[in-house]
């Protein structure tokens, strides 16, 4: 039996955005801590991972451990039904083959409910070991949503470096090239406007961007977005959810060309 | 800004005489322009949706700000309905006696803001506007804009504002000569004798001066001020003071009182302004007016350059604060420009040295085909490093090179993955999931490939076909072979990806997750 109910059902509607593009079917692992997703992308460069922990939820009853395989496509569909205010509970039986979308308007004068049939999904679960990393960036969002979109009109590919004085974001096209540098920032009015730089060392690393622009759809999610970077390490962009748990997704760097002429 | 121009200059044929003699009396003026202003102010709350402040009223209309107050306040009698008004109320407040409030609220606040005064407060409008905005610097944009006009215009033109003739506060000391005169300043008040505010406030809003000079008795004034301006007003010239401010220094509201107060002075005006409130003498406050209004000029600080008449030592700190942020913004941005000019090379450096990192551990590969494009993972250094038999980060599958020899003399190098029957077998079993998919490509792709190997090398067909993944790394004719692969399309590309990856990817060298993470 599982039950799990959610005040803030928005937050729910969000995360599905944010996933759905990057991943087509994923299982969500429910256990007693929590409820979490762990899902490659089709091509096996990008990871998603999510926690919400069960102490975000209003009520969390998770009596066994519960694996349940969804299309993400369709699950935003049902979640799409809900409203921005509506209190969302997530239903299971145990071997049953469908889950309970069950959503309340905030006055209680609705109820709906949506069942969604599971799926067997074979899905390998990866390890993914703590790590330090290099050089870590705390940014706002939107900027950094903003950064991702504007460069991917120019380039493909985005060269992340970051120094001490700055993250730079730097692509280049057949139109020609960018280069956006964001420099530490602490003095600001609200703390989540800052730009924060923890650097042990500099890291300068090539990402495929539409990647990214997929995973700024997490950018409703929260106000400010941390970028992990370690030379030798997919690049981590963690989204933290209020009170909640985090979004984070993992993409493997592409390998520096060492000669540029190569490349056709 | 048509408008003030037509009226200004009106103003200074027709009304010259009014303004450096002496006042129409309030009532006349009143009963003169009553109607037609009336009617003016419908129009341009309701059409053009500007806010009505009573400070803009008496600029534009060239009427004093109590016969501004009083037509406001007839305007919301009549009209008033549709309206949003907020009300400029002043007086003791309870809570702390000692300190006098003047607090700005909206017309549906007003009964709960009076309960908070203690006693008697004086409630005059303040401003009347088609909707409350959000942002309170709305309140006083208008005014804003207005007053930078006229201060702008030429000395010799003549403005109300340049010879205050609308103030309530005069200093008979202060001579002005047409427009060219010296401005008078806030200060000038000192030099009226006081009175004790609290009359002053208790004096109806049409008495013609209950001006809020009365500010002054706030408690974080140093200077005690004299509110009680009426009996200079009636003198004669006017000193410069713009005729009434209200309710800017209400402390609780500090959110309207800054940034109504931003609007009185700019940030120098009001430093210089405080210091000479300091020391005192209205001369020398005649002084640093000129100083001020010249700096002003060439400071191109644009919305914050406003004159201060004010006296108000509230204001010169809300709004201080308020410009102070400026100058340390622009000098960091200086600094950090230089910052990251010496940052550049940094940057560059450790490419370059990344980049040698990569080509020294590619060397075992690259020696031998220097312009090929190999799979480069991001294991590479374990597949560089162990060239031939290496195992992978993946523990369940090896990666393994090949290198031999073909008939024809050729070295041929193979990836294989070891250990890949129980990979097969998952594949064929999981025939849902994307890898199977992308493994059926890769075997197009590897075909593909092939074909192209099959053109020059007769034997590498062969290869091809018996491992999924080939790469090929002749000394020979690596370019020749290489190239279609890589930049023809997306399924060769895929083939020569395969090599490294279960998975494939369109760019070659676009890493695989799995490469770092473990199947736990």
């Amino acid at each position: 039996m599982l039950e799990l109910r959610l005040v803030q059902g928005s937050l729910l509607k969000k995360v599905l955005e944010a996933v759905k593009d990057l991943v087509n079917d994923a299982n969500f692992d429910c256990s007693a801590t929590g409820f979490s997703l762990q899902a490659m992308d089709s091509s096996h460069v990008a990871l998603v991972a999510l926690l919400l922990r069960s102490e975000g939820f209003e009520h969390y009853r998770c009596d066994r451990n519960i694996s349940m395989g969804m299309n993400l496509g369709n699950m935003a569909k049902m979640l799409k039904c809900a409203g921005n205010d509506d209190i969302i509970t997530l239903k299971a039986d145990d071997g049953s083959d469908v889950v309970t979308f069950m959503f309340e308007s905030p006055t209680q004068d609705k109820i709906a409910d949506f069942e969604m049939k599971l799926m067997d999904i074979d899905s390998e679960h990866l390890g993914i070991p703590e790590a330090e990393y290099h050089a870590i960036v705390r940014m706002p969002s939107s900027e950094f949503a903003r950064i991702c979109k504007d460069l991917s009109s120019i380039g493909d590919t985005v060269v992340i470096s970051v120094t001490k004085e700055g993250v730079k974001f730097s692509t280049r096209g057949d139109i020609g090239t960018a280069n956006i540098v964001c420099r530490q920032n602490t003095t600001v009015d609200k703390p989540e406007e800052a730009t924060v730089i923890e650097m042990n060392e500099p890291v300068s690393l090539t990402f495929a961007l539409r990647y990214f622009n997929s995973f700024t759809k997490a950018t409703p999610l929260s106000n400010t977005v941390t970028l992990s970077l370690s030379s030798e390490l997919p690049v981590v962009v963690e989204y933290k959810i209020a009170e909640m748990g985090y979004i984070r997704f993992y993409l493997a760097p592409k390998i520096e060309d060492d000669d540029e002429d190569a490349k056709p | 800004m048509a408008r003030t121009e037509k009226k200004a200059l009106i103003f200074s044929c027709g009304f010259r005489f009014a303004g450096s003699d002496r006042f129409p009396s309030e009532k006349d003026m009143a009963e003169i322009e009553t109607l037609g202003i009336l009617d003016e102010i419908q129009s341009i709350v309701s059409d053009k949706l500007q806010v009505v402040s009573y400070k803009w009223l008496s600029r534009n209309f060239l009427v004093s700000s109590n016969t501004a107050k009083r037509l406001l306040q007839e305007f919301v009698e009549k009209y008033g309905d549709g309206l949003e008004v907020i009300y400029s109320l002043s007086g003791w407040i309870k809570n702390n006696p000692s300190t006098y409030h003047i607090r700005l609220v909206s017309k549906h606040k007003l009964s709960d803001a009076k309960q908070e005064f203690d006693g008697d407060c004086s409630v005059q409008v303040y401003s009347i506007q088609a909707c409350l905005p959000k942002d309170p610097a709305t309140l006083w944009n208008h005014e804003f804009v207005q007053a930078e006009y006229l201060f702008k215009q030429p000395p010799t033109l003549d403005n109300c504002l340049l010879d205050n003739r609308f103030c309530g506060v005069s200093s008979s000391f202060i001579k002005r000569i047409g427009g060219e005169a010296p401005l008078g300043t806030a200060h000038q008040t000192m030099a009226i004798p006081q009175l004790p505010a609290k009359k002053v406030q208790q004096s109806s809003p049409n008495a013609g001066i209950d001006f809020t000079r009365a500010v002054k008795t706030e408690s974080h004034v140093k200077v005690d001020r004299d509110p009680g301006v009426k009996l200079a007003a009636g003198k004669e010239k006017v000193p410069l003071i713009l005729p009434n401010k209200k309710g800017q220094s209400d402390k609780s509201s500090s959110g309207n009182g800054s940034a109504l107060a931003s609007m009185w002075a700019s940030a120098e005006a009001q430093i210089c302004a405080r210091e000479s409130v300091d020391y005192g003498s209205s001369e020398e406050d005649g002084e640093d007016f000129n100083v001020k209004r010249t700096s002003n000029g060439e400071g191109g600080r644009k919305r914050r350059v406003v004159f201060d008449y004010s006296d108000d030592e509230d204001e010169y700190r809300d709004a201080v604060s308020l410009s102070s942020p400026d100058p340390p913004k622009k000098s960091s941005l200086c600094n950090s420009s230089f910052e990251e000019k010496e940052n550049e090379p940094k940057i560059n450096e450790v490419k370059q040295e990344d980049v040698e990192k990569v080509s020294a551990m590619n060397k075992g590969k690259k020696n031998e085909s220097p312009t090929l494009d190999k799979p480069q993972s991001p294991v590479l250094e374990i597949d560089a490093s162990v060239k031939g038999k290496v195992t992978d980060a993946v523990p369940k599958r090896r990666k393994v090179f090949k290198t031999r020899t073909d008939e024809r003399g050729r070295e041929v190098t193979e990836v294989v993955w070891e250990g890949e029957e129980p990979d097969a077998k998952r594949d064929s079993n999981s025939a849902k999931t994307a890898e199977n998919k992308t493994a059926k490509s890769e075997s197009i792709s590897a075909k593909t490939a092939e074909n192209d190997l099959v053109k020059s090398e007769s034997n590498s067909g062969k290869t091809a076909e018996s491992n999924p993944v080939v790469k090929n790394a002749t000394s020979r004719a690596p370019v020749a072979k290489k190239s279609p692969a890589v930049g023809n399309t997306a399924a060769a590309n895929k083939g020569g990806r395969g090599g490294n990856k279960k998975a494939v990817n369109k760019d070659p060298k676009q890493g695989n997750i799995l490469s770092f993470f473990k199947k736990s």
